[in-house]
């Protein structure tokens, strides 16, 4: 496994915070814009395994919930399971592969999400859109336009990181 | 010391060999020289050539670096360009968002938008004015084609607006060409929804959506959208209307608050 520096955890995941809510709007297509957040919390889960990927996604998570107006901790809770469950999987993930992080990364946003919206289905107010209807309409297309915005970021990712065994242990 | 008579001999035969030759010189001269002249001229030629070729190629090294300063004023200059089209471009908006708040019968404050919902659920903004510019919790913001949302949260020098295409938003609206009501919801994909329409309305494609004014936050017949599509849900006693709202609120840069 992989070792980082928790503090360059954190910093990436508010310099894509910040990105993605400065600028990322102006590039949204059929009203989705890709999920960096995301693609950062699945990139530390795979490489750095589940505790990295849960610790991550919590941080990121409650960062987002400061930005949004649901109740609160809905999308702390919904990455930090998402980074956990992406984590176990790391070991039996090709992880150099881009389709492979691609497939991934559709998959995992399908699944944040759908998560999202039960929680907001179970604690928020009543949806005016139905999940069937929200599937198609918000999740199918925040999942491709993630998933293929992740490509280039993963191999930015990698490169910034030159995976190798580091000094610092999680 | 005094000289020798060989050397003085010597001196002798050398002046007069010397002004032999002055005074006969004429045409030796003139063979000397044109002979000196054929032999050298070749490399006359050269060097005559080489010192052109200098000369020719001085001003193209002047010339290459006029080049590179007019190609930098160019860069310059198309920078300024796009500079000035994006000031023009912001000139334009601006003026109409005066124009707009001179029109509306409120008390308004300018803000910018600084900064969106980071997730794809929500679609909220944050503006760069707060509490220190008066402004206050639940207050409309509008923008000069119509609707945006309401201010939820308020800090000092910063402030949040729920937009009405947040599922956490509801706002009571009338379809303007009938008078039908109905509570237009925001969706997570960015579109709007009127629901609880009446089954025998007939609201149709293209139907101008405005607010009702029914509750204290929103105040009547503020713009909200376009009608692109109606349905009825199945088992439900009421029809819905897909709204595309008059702004198109994921590239906002400025809003206008009321007071």
């Amino acid at each position: 496994m992989y070792k980082i520096n928790r503090f360059q955890i954190y910093l990436i995941i508010l310099a894509v915070l910040v990105l993605q809510a400065g600028i990322l709007n102006s590039i949204k297509i059929f009203g989705a814009k890709p999920d960096l957040v995301l693609i950062s919390v699945i990139f530390f889960a795979l490489f750095f395994g589940s505790g990295a990927g849960l610790e991550s996604g919590l941080i990121a998570g409650f960062l987002q919930d400061l930005f949004a107006f649901d109740f609160f901790f809905a999308n702390t809770l919904t990455l930090g399971l998402t980074g956990f469950i992406a984590g176990l999987i790391s070991n039996n993930f090709f992880k150099d592969s881009s389709r492979a992080e691609f497939l991934a990364v559709v998959f995992f946003t399908i699944w944040s999400m759908s998560l999202h919206y039960i929680f907001i289905w179970l604690f928020s107010k009543p949806l005016s859109i139905s999940y069937p209807e929200f599937f198609i309409s918000a999740v199918i297309p925040a999942g491709l336009y993630t998933g293929l915005v992740s490509i280039p970021l993963h191999k930015i990712f990698i490169n910034i990181y030159n995976l190798k065994e580091a000094d610092d242990y999680l | 010391m005094r000289a020798k008579k060989s050397d003085i001999f010597k001196a002798l035969v050398i002046i007069s060999v010397t002004t032999l030759l002055v005074v006969n010189s004429k045409s030796i001269a003139n063979q000397s020289r044109v002979k000196f002249v054929d032999f050298i001229s070749p490399v006359l030629k050269t060097v005559k050539t080489a010192a052109s070729s200098v000369r020719a190629i001085i001003p193209f090294a002047t010339l290459r670096e006029e080049n590179r300063i007019l190609r930098e004023r160019i860069n310059l200059l198309n920078r300024r360009i796009d500079e000035l089209k994006v000031l023009s471009a912001e000139n334009d908006r601006l003026k109409t968002l005066l124009a707009f708040r001179k029109s509306v019968p409120y008390s308004t404050i300018p803000a910018q938008v600084i900064g969106r919902d980071p997730t794809n659920w929500s679609n909220s903004i944050i503006i760069d004015k707060g509490s220190l510019n008066g402004l206050r919790e639940n207050r409309p913001v509008l923008f000069t084609k119509g609707l945006v949302g309401r201010l939820i949260e308020i800090g000092r020098t910063s402030a949040k607006v729920l937009l009405i295409t947040d599922p956490n938003s509801k706002v009571g609206v009338l379809i303007e060409r009938n008078r039908q009501g109905g509570i237009l919801a925001g969706r997570p994909d960015g579109r709007c929804k009127v629901v609880y329409i009446a089954l025998d309305s007939d609201v149709a494609p293209g139907d101008k959506v405005i607010t009702a004014g029914f509750g204290s936050v929103f105040p009547k017949d503020i713009m909200v959208g376009v009608v692109t599509r109606v349905g009825k849900e199945p088992g439900r006693l009421y029809k819905y209307a897909i709204v595309k709202t008059a702004e198109d609120l994921s590239k906002l840069e400025e809003v206008l608050c009321i007071r």
